[in-house]
């Protein structure tokens, strides 16, 4: 089952479908970096992830992700709690494709919406996840291992083994 | 620019935009996960609930630099921490603050018997950078929280006696703090247990009422000698009915026939311990209906009000008894007539009723019962607390037992029975009882 892809259809849809997104890198002495994303798409062979996220925010992070391609993802619906991460060890930094923009901002939606639905005034996720596209940077990889991180008993367990 | 302090982004840490932290494995794998709750613990410390024995925890024991995302949820302010992990805690103050608020949490997120802490896991702050990013305008402060502290100590300043000091600060809570809801409690000398002598914002007074040690949200805050601060609805840390019920079946004696006051939909809670001279006096206890209404800063103006509070009760109590002033006898109060309101009185525990009607037990029951024995047998009125103090039928637990107090609440339980009988004070320590119906005082049970 080597060539069957980490992602299925259902986990590409739900992370495309406007999840809350956070990267982490490493830097040279492992000290780990963190950022919120904006938004991600996931290649049509479900092979690649790309996170989009905002430059201005990242401090050092996409300088260590250029240097050792090291990644972690996590893709998260606030209101059910279901939350899902990505490993990759070849991510690499580039420019947004055209669509993207527009991608993102669906996804962008979608997520206040789910945000208002708990309860958040609805400008506080706008605000949140608001920024500059100008200044968005896409992070590419292949995720070699997902994991379950909702929390309960099962967080943490690698993702196909069945619930 | 000016380096950013701890202090100065607590709101960021209240968790209403949930933080994430990222960590990184020996062999350089980072690792992403939510929190729960970052606890602030001191300029220099954050302290993160532990849950689960999850990839975080197993990297920041191997490797204990970890990055830190908090969002203050009022500004969108974003802040990144690099933090060091220290050690955990599994017990103590800064475990069972972590544990309430957790609990709060749990119950708001639909996590109740998911969410348990393990422990507090204490880092050491090393950096704090802001990440840029669209901002909203921070919503204006419902107070100045300092000036409201600073009229807050003038005005229990110039108090001079015990009921005046609970009065007032009661009247602050609610003026300066804009707080409706608040009960003050002390700790009985026995020490086991907290008895309310003050309440304000509820239809029942609720005086007289007790919450054992360690039970509850005050319960808490008075064993571990900490704030105990809870946003969210929650039923772990329910001050009322449950928590009672738990400690009878452990066998504690407890006042059970006064109801604690409290709010039905209360959803935050914040108990302050009242401490003076390293001795716990008491627990002041604020709630109100909306989430997340006390903050850091909430907490620290009450903590600051419960030691100006603290400090005043400690040098009452102590001060010696102020020279027995000469009295005015009161106006000759009419002999009363009528049928006689039967004082009962049962000797195992001091309660008292007054017809069929519980009034109290314990200490002031005792009081009660040596003031009606003398009014009874030799038409005496007035009293002193000295005399009370020394009185052997007082049957107070200790010299350092807070006379006034009990005094207070036997005074506040006879106002609310309306029965014909009630004491009032008649001078600097000293009271009177006034009588307006005829007594008999019945030995019951024995």
């Amino acid at each position: 089952m080597a060539d069957k892809p980490l992602i299925d259809e259902e986990l590409a849809a739900f992370l495309q479908g406007g999840v809350s997104v956070h990267v982490a890198s490493r830097g040279p002495t492992n000290v780990p970096n963190l950022v919120r994303g904006i938004g991600c798409r996931v290649s049509a062979d479900r092979r690649q992830v790309t996170a989009f996220v905002l430059a201005s925010q990242c401090g050092a992070l996409l300088a260590e992700i250029a240097m050792n391609g090291a990644i972690a993802f996590v893709g998260s619906l606030p209101s059910t709690h279901r939350t899902v991460q990505l490993k990759g060890t070849d991510a690499r930094t580039g420019a947004p494709l055209p669509g993207d923009e527009a991608l993102v901002a669906r996804q962008r939606a979608a997520l206040v919406e789910d945000l208002v639905s708990m309860g958040y005034p609805p400008g506080m996720p706008r605000a949140l996840l608001g920024g500059d596209w100008s200044e968005a940077v896409a992070i590419t990889f292949t995720p070699s291992a997902a994991f379950v991180q909702t929390p309960g008993p099962g967080a943490g367990a690698p993702l196909g083994g069945k619930r | 620019m000016k380096e950013l302090t701890l202090d100065a982004i607590r709101p960021g840490l209240e968790g209403e935009i949930p933080a994430t932290i990222a960590t990184c494995a020996p062999d350089g794998t980072p690792n992403c996960a939510y929190l729960s709750q970052v606890e602030y613990v001191d300029p220099a410390h954050v302290a993160l609930s532990w849950q689960f024995f999850n990839k975080t925890r197993e990297n920041v024991l191997a490797n204990p630099v970890a990055c830190l995302l908090v969002v203050d949820s009022r500004a969108i302010g974003r802040y990144r921490l690099v933090i060091r992990y220290l050690r955990t805690e599994t017990s103590g103050p800064l475990f069972e603050r972590m544990k309430a608020r957790l609990a709060g949490i749990a119950s708001h997120t639909g996590m109740s018997g998911v969410f348990k802490l393990r422990g507090s896991d204490v880092y050491r702050v090393e950096s704090i950078e802001r990440v840029p990013g669209p901002v909203l305008p921070p919503p204006p402060e419902r107070r100045n929280l300092l000036a409201a502290v600073r009229d807050c100590a003038r005005k229990i300043g110039a108090v001079t006696d015990l009921q005046g000091l609970l009065d007032t600060a009661l009247a602050c809570i609610a003026e300066n703090f804009s707080i409706d809801h608040a009960i003050v409690l002390l700790r009985d000398a026995g020490g086991e247990r907290l008895y309310t002598v003050a309440s304000r914002g509820y239809p029942d007074s609720g005086v007289g009422s007790e919450i054992p040690l360690g039970h509850g949200v005050v319960g808490v805050a008075a064993r571990e000698r900490t704030p105990i601060r809870i946003g969210f609805a929650q039923a772990e840390y329910a001050y009322g009915r449950a928590v009672r019920e738990t400690a009878l079946r452990e066998g504690l004696a407890l006042e059970t026939e006064i109801p604690l006051p409290g709010l039905a939909e209360s959803r935050s809670q914040l108990a302050v311990p009242i401490e003076a001279f390293g001795r716990l006096i008491g627990v002041l206890f604020v709630e109100a209906a909306e989430d997340l209404r006390f903050g850091y800063d909430d907490e620290d103006a009450l903590v600051a009000v419960a030691g100006q509070l603290g400090t005043s009760i400690h040098v009452m109590q102590s001060a010696a008894e102020p020279e027995e002033e000469v009295l005015a006898p009161g106006a000759g109060a009419p002999a009363p007539a009528g049928p006689p309101l039967a004082v009962r009185h049962f000797a195992e525990n001091d309660s008292i009723f007054l017809g069929g009607d519980y009034l109290i037990k314990g200490v002031a029951g005792s009081i009660f019962h040596a003031l009606v024995s003398d009014y009874l047998a030799t038409g005496r009125t007035e009293f002193s607390n000295k005399e009370l103090r020394l009185d052997p039928r007082a049957k107070l637990p200790d010299l350092s037992d807070n006379l006034e107090a009990r005094l207070i609440l036997l005074s506040r339980r006879l106002d609310e029975r309306d029965a014909g009988v009630r004491i009032e004070k008649s001078g600097r320590g000293r009271f009177r009882l006034c009588v307006s119906r005829r007594l008999e005082l019945v030995e019951a049970g024995a």
